[in-house]
């Protein structure tokens, strides 16, 4: 029974497809430890991912439960939630015993993220929510490690949430490292199953659908990032995932201005972690680049773009607004090398060309906007292709000018825009880089 | 509306094909689309590689499911997009997917003189799929259909398939009275034993001219 109540506390999960005999699951049920809810809701409402709009929550013709039935497509590849299945939780007082940490790391925080790390674990100390609102390559994380340990000490559930599985499996290794004592599960789409009771959670946003009412704390990494910034339903499982009342901190680089002005206690580092300001983009026209690509033509100042960073050996990193002009135009650059990748969000070979790319395998990587995060390749050079379209907004683009001079050694780095008519969205993040490094003159 | 397979917005296009001949609705981008391979002119019974007849369909008219299907095609490929197609569709059992090949279904099939008869499925495995995924592909497209057929319950592991084809008995007849030409339909065409089970089932009836056609041929 204890690793039942391990594995539901905190938990939703559907009835029939849990790792355990069925038998000692409707034991738990009959002895009232387990409790169960319905799917959907009378409302059609699914009970787990909270989705309710009427495309989602689709009716058939049920031949289990002979009737009509509905079921939620927006959470289907979890398992499918319909009326008739059933969802069941842990609903008795936990029997589980507060676990030890430790606390291994050895690095230093700079003043500015001493500063952030303890308003942080003083707005966790009053049940505050707090926002981390700090520039690409300010070294977030570790100002987060202190934080957290506090949290765990005190017997708190931790939840470190990422709206991509590539944040978590960056951020994994890192937390399992510092925090060595503590059961951590990481939790993605297809994860490895994990054994006991986790007192630190790092999951996709999409996985909180499945805790309820959860953790003492409430980590959201990357806060605006696509598709968190989109999904109310992403929103509301960091809602329904947090125990009542328990304090959420947000960290983003481009927080969006509802954020900053819901959440109460802002904490900001506008300076990198090595001390440089941020490479300020640099708008280049590329008139009727999308009519180009298509007739199968690469316009002319972006091959001189390309041309110029293989000839110097500097690693590149071109975005482009759709997957199909990635497609349209890798031929056509292949030609320039033949060793340059594309990559998309729905690539399985993503991480490995970015590890070839990292590693100068490769000349550069053309990409749609999914590896607009977490990624650090020293001295890459960035242009984005059609940075005037709607799906590069000022957070967009500000993310991806951070991808350039991350490391120490490589400060800079070249970031272009290339357009088809200056957009306000460019000329905003423009404007906020600039700003950001007025802010770290001071 | 999104794309039920991507999820992108789709731009409405209204093309004159919907406004006048009030064809079914496209529930899948063209980029979606295009990810599928419609198979070429094949075998004159299952549709596979082959000119004239496959190497499957001339190792089956060496048995004695001989001559149960008069003739026959396959309209896809089961390359990986339609593997994920078909593992969203029957496995995460997203009912909706049924409307995906809509279109393409009543193309090929609103002229056809034979009666439709979809593969049935056994009861059991029904009530855990939650629906008839063949039937549900022929609602979609609004084809009107009828049973003959009933399936018992097959349990192919461990067998060969020697003793899968030695297992006479998969379908049994419902006791209506066939018409003289069926089309028998599935979604997926494996191995071709589920059709030539089935066809062999039909003309024991008395069925005269067996004409198959699967979505898929693997
Ligand atoms: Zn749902
Ligand atoms: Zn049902
Ligand atoms: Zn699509
Ligand atoms: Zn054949």
């Amino acid at each position: 029974m204890k690793d039942i109540e391990e594995f539901l506390t905190g938990r939703v999960w559907l009835r029939n497809f849990t790792p355990f005999p069925k038998e000692q699951i409707d034991q738990a049920i009959l002895n009232g430890k387990i409790s169960i809810s319905r799917g959907i809701t009378d409302e059609l409402q699914c009970a787990r991912c909270l989705e309710k709009s009427p495309q989602k929550i689709i009716s058939f013709f049920c031949s289990a439960c002979v009737g009509i039935c509905y079921y939620c497509r927006h959470c289907i590849r979890m398992g499918r939630v319909s009326s008739c299945t059933e969802l069941i939780t842990w609903s008795s007082p936990s029997t589980i015993t507060p676990q030890s940490h430790s606390f291994h790391w050895n690095g230093n925080l700079t003043p500015l993220q001493e500063r952030a790390s303890q308003e942080v674990q003083k707005s966790l100390f009053q049940q505050n929510d707090h926002l981390v609102y700090a520039v690409c390559g300010a070294g977030k994380t570790e100002l987060l490690f202190p934080p957290i340990f506090a949290a765990l000490q005190k017997g708190q559930r931790v939840c470190v949430a990422a709206p991509r599985t590539d944040v978590v499996l960056e951020l994994s290794p890192r937390l399992r490292a510092v925090f060595p004592d503590t059961i951590i599960h990481s939790l993605y789409g297809n994860s490895p199953e994990e054994s006991g009771f986790a007192s630190l959670v790092i999951a996709t946003t999409h996985q909180l659908y499945r805790f309820q009412n959860a953790f003492d704390v409430m980590i959201v990494d990357e806060a605006d990032a696509f598709p968190y910034s989109y999904d109310l339903a992403l929103k509301n499982a960091v809602i329904k995932a947090r125990k009542k009342d328990a304090p959420i901190v947000y960290v983003s680089a481009t927080p969006s201005d509802q954020l900053q002005k819901q959440v109460p206690e802002i904490s900001q580092i506008f300076n990198r972690f090595h001390g440089h300001p941020l490479p300020v983009p640099e708008f280049r026209s590329l008139w009727g680049y999308d009519k180009a690509f298509a007739k199968g033509k690469i316009p002319k100042k972006l091959i001189a773009w390309v041309d110029e960073k293989i000839e110097k050996e500097e690693p590149f990193l071109v975005f482009f607004p759709t997957i199909e002009m990635i497609e349209q135009a890798i031929p056509l650059l292949q030609e320039r090398h033949p060793e340059i990748a594309a990559v998309h969000s729905k690539d399985p070979d993503r991480k490995e060309k970015v590890m070839k790319l990292r590693q100068r395998q490769i000349p550069g990587v053309l990409t749609s906007t999914i590896l607009e995060r977490g990624i650090t390749i020293p001295n890459v050079q960035v242009a984005v292709v059609g940075a005037d379209q709607p799906v590069f907004n000022a957070a967009a683009l500000i993310q991806i000018a951070g991808r350039a001079g991350r490391s120490a050694d490589y400060p800079d780095g070249e970031v272009v825009f290339f357009h088809n008519g200056i957009v306000r969205q460019m000329d905003k993040a423009k404007q906020l880089i600039i700003s950001y490094n007025g802010g770290s003159r001071r | 509306m999104n794309c039920y397979l991507c999820e992108r917005d789709m731009p409405l296009q209204a093309n004159w094909r919907s406004l006048f001949l009030n064809d079914l609705e496209e529930v899948i981008c063209s980029r979606c689309r295009s990810s599928f391979e419609r198979l070429e002119k094949g075998c004159r019974i299952c549709g596979g590689l082959g000119t004239d007849i496959c190497s499957d369909c001339s190792k089956w008219e060496t048995t004695a499911y001989a001559g149960v299907i008069d003739s026959g095609k396959s309209l896809f490929r089961y390359n990986p997009a339609m593997k994920e197609y078909l593992h969203q569709y029957k496995f995460l059992k997203d009912i909706v997917l049924a409307e995906v090949f809509a279109p393409v279904l009543r193309e090929e099939l609103r002229s056809q003189k034979a009666v439709i008869v979809p593969i049935p499925m056994n009861e059991n495995k029904l009530k855990e799929r939650t629906f008839p995924q063949v039937d549900r592909l022929l609602d979609a497209a609004s084809l009107p259909y009828v049973y003959y057929l009933g399936k018992n319950e097959v349990r192919l592991g461990g067998k060969s398939k020697a003793d899968r084809i030695a297992s006479e008995d998969v379908f049994w007849w419902n006791g209506k009275p066939v018409p003289e030409k069926v089309l028998l339909f599935d979604d997926l065409y494996t191995t071709g034993s589920t059709m030539r089970m089935a066809a062999k089932a039909l003309k024991a009836e008395g069925v005269k001219e067996i004409t198959i056609l699967a979505l898929i041929r693997a």
